[in-house]
């Protein structure tokens, strides 16, 4: 006897090995590996002669030896023949006359996949679309971003942007990069051209932006367009907004605080699947010139300015990222070594990696981070999975339909996979039909759902090409697969004799996992049942909310140019006009701006929002002032003059409103305010965000609405008049008006798109499961038809029955509201209604409402099967043998 | 051309040959290892083993379980006519164009 006879051949192998052959006859191989492992033992060290043990158990498993032995041992000799037409033919046959005879479930079964897969349709198109974002720059391979990570020891932020700074020092110092762009998104103004009024959108950028950039001229020349002080480039689509058909080269444009702009070159519109959104680019050192930027500059602090500034590199082909990433860093340690409590890196990011990127603080444009990419994708999984398991388990249930035929394929020579392989084509017919239907759903939904997400027709096309198509055939296909294997496997692991005796083997398993599913199922739908409810009674009630001011009976008038003073002495004529005042914007659905404030013996600046009205104002609008006086009629005494709200008071830390009167504070350009009056706190901003500190101030230049209060019994004549009013003064252009209710209305409608995604999504998931539950009943029903027969025949009443039909059904129903109901509550109450600073309270009312609309939705579902089954004759049902 | 065997199934089926009544799995590799100074892998021995099988060319048995080997059975392996047959055929072959060669093969100079 040998030692080595102790050292085993790896077990694990053995085991393998084992459940691969299965039941053909391997014994005389499996003792030539173990004599060739014994035999290795002497020639080699034990782990090598294991490693070796582990070759040949694989050697032999891809032989052609095993395969021949395996298909010996099948239950038939020909089962196993190379793949074979004639069986493929039958089983689209078999299963085509399946699909045909069961009509009412394939019914069922085509519209819950058609559902399902309607949303993966749109994530498919969404993902095709989002994956070619940039791929239009020629460059695309050699333009990096640089983003930034800082630590200020409260907060880790990661920045899309870096500081402009940055820039002038790699232009100086590092060799390794071709060019360095600059760019400033803040070019954002209410611009104006011939009394005409429309806001733009741009960037200041380095000279080269459009030599790293492919953004193609139309009109202007390359080279020449940005060197004029002043010139401005401007989107086709943006200047056809302004000039109409109009040739816009040499046209002067007024840029709010940045002056007159002339037009120097015209842009192609820039594709929707770029990163950078944009109308109109004009060079950076319109930006450099401005008191803003140089303030910022003198302050020693542009290297702690993140915002709004962007840092693009073009690098040489096939340049090391990390050289350029270690030279930054290297900066970064440097500059940031004074600092006390921030330290900040730097790092490269492609073009390519930015959409879909990281999810980064201070994006320049189309922000597709990570996460929104993966929220809308469990969104479609969690409708997807729930229809897939549908036809699951409707096909297992209807098992014992099926079994016979099952039990004769096996006994006639069929291969577990075969049966596997028609299960699975049966359903990849399913999916495919399926797939039509969905495709119509997603074309019927996809503006819809463009119009939803915020500014969805710029940044994403939903359009289909070849490919795509050839992905929604693809995706059918795998859903088709995957949905069938769990039926197939069933099937295929049945025992041929107890399947032709139609016993069902294992089903009480299979049962609690179906009860399982349809618990979740209808405890999805019920979330977002209960979503829509909550959003849109939160909508109701904001509105109803108290913002601190009056708001009804004023009509806001867009005053496109008119001088406020020819307007306010037109429209005084008109009788049903009681006062007009005058506003820079609309309050309550937004701010004009922010000023950057702090007091004559401080250095840090406050970000204050700003208002510019006229003396009118706080009247018109029931604004109660606590302490010092309004504006007075005089305009040039006004324009130093501020009143602020409660909130600036605290602060500034001013105790009393009096205290506060006649105190000075700094604008940003050094310019000197005096409060003069202090006013009663209210929402000058929508409820999402707190009331922070806010001034009002008086500049006719600023005034762009004229907020009219109507004492009319008859607004229709009343406007009508106003109309007629404004056509004198305002010549062609539109009389423009609001009342100022609905302009705060429309400010929360994003409440509406909360609404349309959650009612979209409630209403597939509400088919989904009813749909299911409809399956279930429906086959519960047909299988218990004799049982009901038997009991009516001894004299059961139709209630009853249908009691005991619909028993366990309802349970079900009640598990899943138990579950969803406390979940959605903490979701809307812990997560959503956090998001806004004024919140309501969630009322019982809206569970109430969401749980009825569940449960008459699931009982008409239920019902409608049941009480036919127990009304039923049971003379038919007894005789349907 | 039935009966047609390729270079390793005929090495396979002289080793089959040679080992007289005790060729089965492992003595058929290592006899070729040693022999022909070459590593040949089980299962391709064995995917061999089989094919020659099917043609007819050799017969197997069941040998009895031994000790030595954890109980397991041997498959032994002997030629048939058949198998016997194809080798003449290969090698007549072989001596036909051996004989007819017009370059003299001898290696002495």
């Amino acid at each position: 006897m040998r030692e080595t006879k102790f050292i085993r051949p790896p077990r694990l192998a053995e085991k393998l090995f084992e459940w691969y052959c299965s039941n053909a006859s391997v014994d005389d191989l499996r003792g030539d590996m173990e004599e060739l492992f014994y035999l290795n033992l002497e020639r080699m060290s034990p782990a090598r002669a294991r490693m070796q043990y582990w070759k040949h158990v694989f050697a032999i498993i891809f032989s052609y030896a095993l395969k021949r032995r395996k298909q010996k041992s099948s239950y038939h000799t020909l089962s196993l023949n190379s793949f074979n037409t004639s069986m493929l033919k039958n089983y689209f046959l078999i299963a085509s006359r399946n699909l045909i005879k069961h009509k009412f479930f394939t019914i069922i079964n085509v519209l819950g996949l058609a559902v399902g897969m309607s949303m993966g349709l749109l994530l498919i198109a969404l993902l095709s679309f989002v994956s070619t974002y940039d791929d239009f720059h020629e460059n695309k391979n050699n333009i990096y971003r640089i983003i930034s990570k800082t630590d200020d020891h409260v907060k880790n932020r990661e920045f899309a942007s870096a500081p402009a700074v940055l820039a002038d020092r790699i232009k100086n110092e590092y060799p390794g990069v071709k060019e360095v762009v600059r760019i400033d998104k803040t070019l954002t103004v209410e611009a104006v051209h011939d009394g005409k009024q429309l806001p733009l959108n741009g960037y200041f950028v380095d000279a080269n932006f459009l030599k790293v950039f492919s953004f193609p001229l139309v009109k202007g020349n390359l080279a020449t367009s940005f060197e004029k002080p002043n010139a401005l480039l401007i989107t086709e689509k943006a200047a056809h907004k302004i000039f109409g058909d109009t040739d816009p080269i040499g046209k002067i444009i007024t840029m709010g605080e940045f002056g007159e702009f002339e037009i120097s070159g015209l842009l192609k519109d820039h594709p929707k699947n770029s990163h950078m959104q944009f109308e109109v680019l004009t060079s950076y050192q319109n930006l450099e010139k401005t008191a803003a930027f140089q303030i910022k500059e003198s302050s020693g602090e542009s290297w702690k300015d993140f915002r709004n500034s962007y840092v693009y590199l073009l690098l040489p082909d096939q340049a090391n990222t990390k050289d350029t990433e270690k030279y930054l860093n290297n900066i970064a340690q440097k500059v940031y070594l004074k600092e006390e409590n921030f330290s900040a890196s730097f790092e490269l990011q492609s073009v390519k990696d930015i959409a879909p990127g990281r999810d980064l603080s201070n994006e320049i444009g189309t922000d597709w981070g990570y996460g929104s990419i993966i929220t809308f994708t469990v969104l479609t999984l969690l409708i997807l999975l729930p229809a897939c398991f549908n036809y699951s388990n409707i096909s297992i249930s209807r098992a014992l339909k099926r079994m016979k035929e099952i039990g004769l394929r096996k006994v006639m020579g069929g291969h577990r996979n075969q049966i596997l392989g028609q299960f699975i084509i049966e359903t990849v017919i399913i999916t495919f039909v399926s797939l039509s239907l969905s495709y119509y759903i997603f074309a019927l939904v996809r503006y819809e759902f463009l119009s939803v997400i915020v500014g969805g027709s710029d940044i994403l096309n939903l359009d289909t090409n070849a490919r795509i198509i050839f992905y929604f055939v693809l995706f059918a296909l795998i859903v088709g697969i995957l949905t069938g294997i769990i039926p197939g496997l069933y099937y295929a692991n049945l025992n041929p004799i107890q399947a032709l005796k139609s016993k069902p083997t294992g089903n009480n398993a299979k049962f609690s996992l179906r009860k399982t599913l349809t618990v979740f199922q209808f405890a999805l739908s019920l979330g977002f049942i209960m979503s829509v409810v909550i959003v849109l009674n939160q909508h109701r009630q904001t509105l109803n909310y108290d913002f601190g001011f009056n708001q009804a009976n004023i009509l806001d008038v867009n005053l496109q140019g008119v001088d406020p003073e020819i307007f306010k002495n037109e429209f005084s004529k008109l009788s049903s006009v009681q006062s007009i005042s005058m506003s820079s914007s609309v309050m309550g659905a937004g701010y004009s701006g922010i000023a950057w404030v702090k007091g004559i013996d401080q250095s840090d600046s406050v970000d204050v929002a700003q208002l510019f009205i006229d003396h009118n104002y706080l009247s018109n609008l029931n604004l109660k002032l606590l302490a010092g006086t309004n504006f007075t009629e005089n305009t040039s005494t006004n324009s130093n003059r501020v009143i602020v709200n409660e909130e600036f008071l605290k602060h500034f830390k001013i105790k009393q409103p009096i205290d506060a009167i006649d105190q000075i504070f700094l604008l940003e350009d050094e310019q000197e305010v005096v409060v003069i009056g202090v006013v009663q706190n209210f929402h000058y901003t929508s409820l999402h965000d707190p009331i922070k500190s806010f001034f009002f101030r008086f500049d006719e230049s600023q005034f762009n609405i004229a907020n009219v209060k109507v004492a009319s019994t008859d607004m229709f004549t009343s406007i009508g008049e106003m109309e007629s009013t404004w056509k004198i003064i305002g010549g062609e252009k539109k009389f423009e008006s609001k009342f100022f209710e609905d302009e705060i209305a429309d400010s929360y409608s994003f409440y509406f798109a909360m609404v349309k995604i959650c009612g979209f999504l409630g209403l597939l998931a509400i088919t989904i499961s009813c749909l299911g539950l409809l399956g279930m009943v429906v086959f519960t029903v047909e299988n218990r038809t004799k049982e009901i027969g038997v009991r009516k025949v001894m004299g059961a009443s139709t209630s009853t029955i249908t009691m005991l039909l619909s028993k366990d059904f309802t349970k079900l129903m009640f598990i899943a509201a138990l579950i969803a109901t406390p979940l959605t509550y903490l979701f809307f109450d812990r997560v959503f209604l956090r998001m806004q600073a004024y919140k309501m309270p969630i009322g019982a009312l809206e569970i109430i409402v969401s749980l009825l609309l569940l449960f008459v939705l699931g009982f008409a579902t239920i019902l409608s099967q049941t009480v036919k089954a127990a009304k039923a004759n049971p003379v038919d049902t007894l005789r349907n043998e | 051309m039935k009966g047609y065997i390729g270079e390793f199934e005929e090495l396979v089926l002289l080793t089959i040959a040679s080992l007289g009544g005790e060729a089965y799995g492992v003595s058929i590799k290592e006899d070729i290892e040693k022999r022909a100074d070459r590593g040949i892998s089980i299962g391709a021995l064995h995917s061999t083993i089989t094919r020659l099988e099917e043609k007819g060319f050799i017969k197997s048995r069941l040998g009895d379980p031994t000790q030595e080997r954890g109980g397991r059975a041997k498959r032994f392996f002997e030629l048939t006519q058949a198998g016997k047959v194809a080798l003449h055929h290969v090698k007549n072959l072989r001596d036909e164009l051996w004989k007819l060669s017009k370059t003299s093969l001898s290696l002495s100079k």
